[in-house]
């Protein structure tokens, strides 16, 4: 179950946070991805000699909290998408595959001529195409 | 910006892999989906560049051709930031400025014009010169070419060479904002600027802000 979603500006500025839980942590969510853009910066800032994941926009897990598991992506723009998700056996390649139409839905929305960039991100199709992905994402964990 | 000729009719249907799922676990057998590709008429497209040009140069900034020019590259530059982003979607991360500055020249471009830039020199210190040999947006402007070619010693007082010219700098401006919006996207500060002595080949010169 994915609880939220976020995407994050290349100077940390939040330009879309969406959470899909009815409880009210909606707080703590945004502290979660707040304290995960930390290690994005570390994973990129510092990789490590032996991985070959230098340039691949997918992050992976990025840290396990108590329950919850955060994912981040980074675009070739220094845009970077994190998914907090409540699953305990996520497959990789269900959320390789989430980021990739995460990442075709943020595009459409920024090729928008009335978007700001920089600017949080207003459009609601681009947020029903979120909950959608955000649904089916759910379904296809679960088969 | 996919752009096709009236002639062209065959690219109605781009192939799309989908290489998430299936080519982890069968690399054999990825699936294929096809995508029916928006078009825009190349015409149509030259036509609106054109009258872009002249509305800013004769209309809302008669008499003032550097602001015209300004905004003209400000909209080139916003094209070129939405552009970038949805052009290196599928892309691994860029290593360092000569990464970046390949993938202008090579898949961008040929987003954008179907065609790579010809030539590409630098010279290590941050400035790249990027050379088309046959511009498409200019192609088809017609220039009077012997008086460019007596025009080889520069004579500042042929004002008539100059208009011309500037005229057909106008015209520029908005892909040298295009180059910049793209590259500043990619975190990259620089200044661009074309420069057109031998029509129709075009060269952008990319200044790297250090």
């Amino acid at each position: 179950m994915i609880v939220c979603v976020a995407v994050v500006g290349h100077q940390n500025n939040p330009l879309y946070i969406q959470s899909f839980t009815d409880a009210d942590d909606e707080l703590k969510l945004h502290h979660i991805v707040h304290c995960s853009l930390d290690v994005v910066d570390e994973r990129v800032n510092n990789p490590k000699k032996a991985a070959p994941t230098l340039n691949e926009t997918f992050l992976g897990l990025l840290y396990p909290t108590e329950n919850y598991k955060v994912y981040g992506y980074l675009t070739n723009t220094k845009v970077k998408f994190i998914l907090v998700t409540t699953d305990l056996d996520v497959r990789d390649a269900d959320v390789r595959n989430f980021f990739r139409r995460f990442h075709t839905a943020y595009v459409d929305a920024v090729s928008n001529p009335f978007h700001v960039p920089g600017k949080k991100i207003t459009s609601k199709i681009f947020a029903e195409r979120v909950s959608t992905i955000v649904k089916s994402f759910g379904t296809s964990a679960a088969g | 910006m996919n752009k096709h000729t009236d002639r062209f009719t065959d690219k109605k249907k781009r192939l799309h892999r989908d290489s998430g799922l299936n080519s982890d676990q069968n690399p054999g057998r990825s699936r294929q989906v096809a995508i029916m590709v928006r078009e825009v008429s190349e015409s149509c497209l030259e036509t609106l560049l054109t009258e872009i040009v002249s509305s800013y140069c004769n209309g809302f900034y008669a008499n003032k051709p550097e602001l015209a020019a300004r905004r003209i590259e400000a909209i080139g530059f916003q094209v070129g930031h939405q552009l970038s982003e949805r052009y290196t979607m599928d892309r691994p991360r860029f290593t360092d400025h000569l990464d970046a500055i390949k993938f202008i020249c090579k898949d961008f471009w040929s987003e954008l014009f179907k065609k790579q830039i010809d030539n590409l020199k630098t010279n290590h210190r941050g400035t790249f010169v990027l050379q088309d040999n046959r511009f498409r947006w200019l192609a088809h402007m017609s220039v009077d070419l012997s008086a460019e070619a007596s025009g080889s010693i520069q004579d500042p007082s042929a004002m008539a060479d100059n208009k011309e010219a500037q005229a057909t700098g106008m015209h520029l401006y908005f892909p040298c904002g295009i180059i910049r919006g793209a590259l500043s996207n990619l975190g990259i500060q620089c200044a661009v600027s074309a420069d057109i002595s031998n029509l129709p080949a075009c060269s952008f010169v990319v200044r790297i802000k250090a």
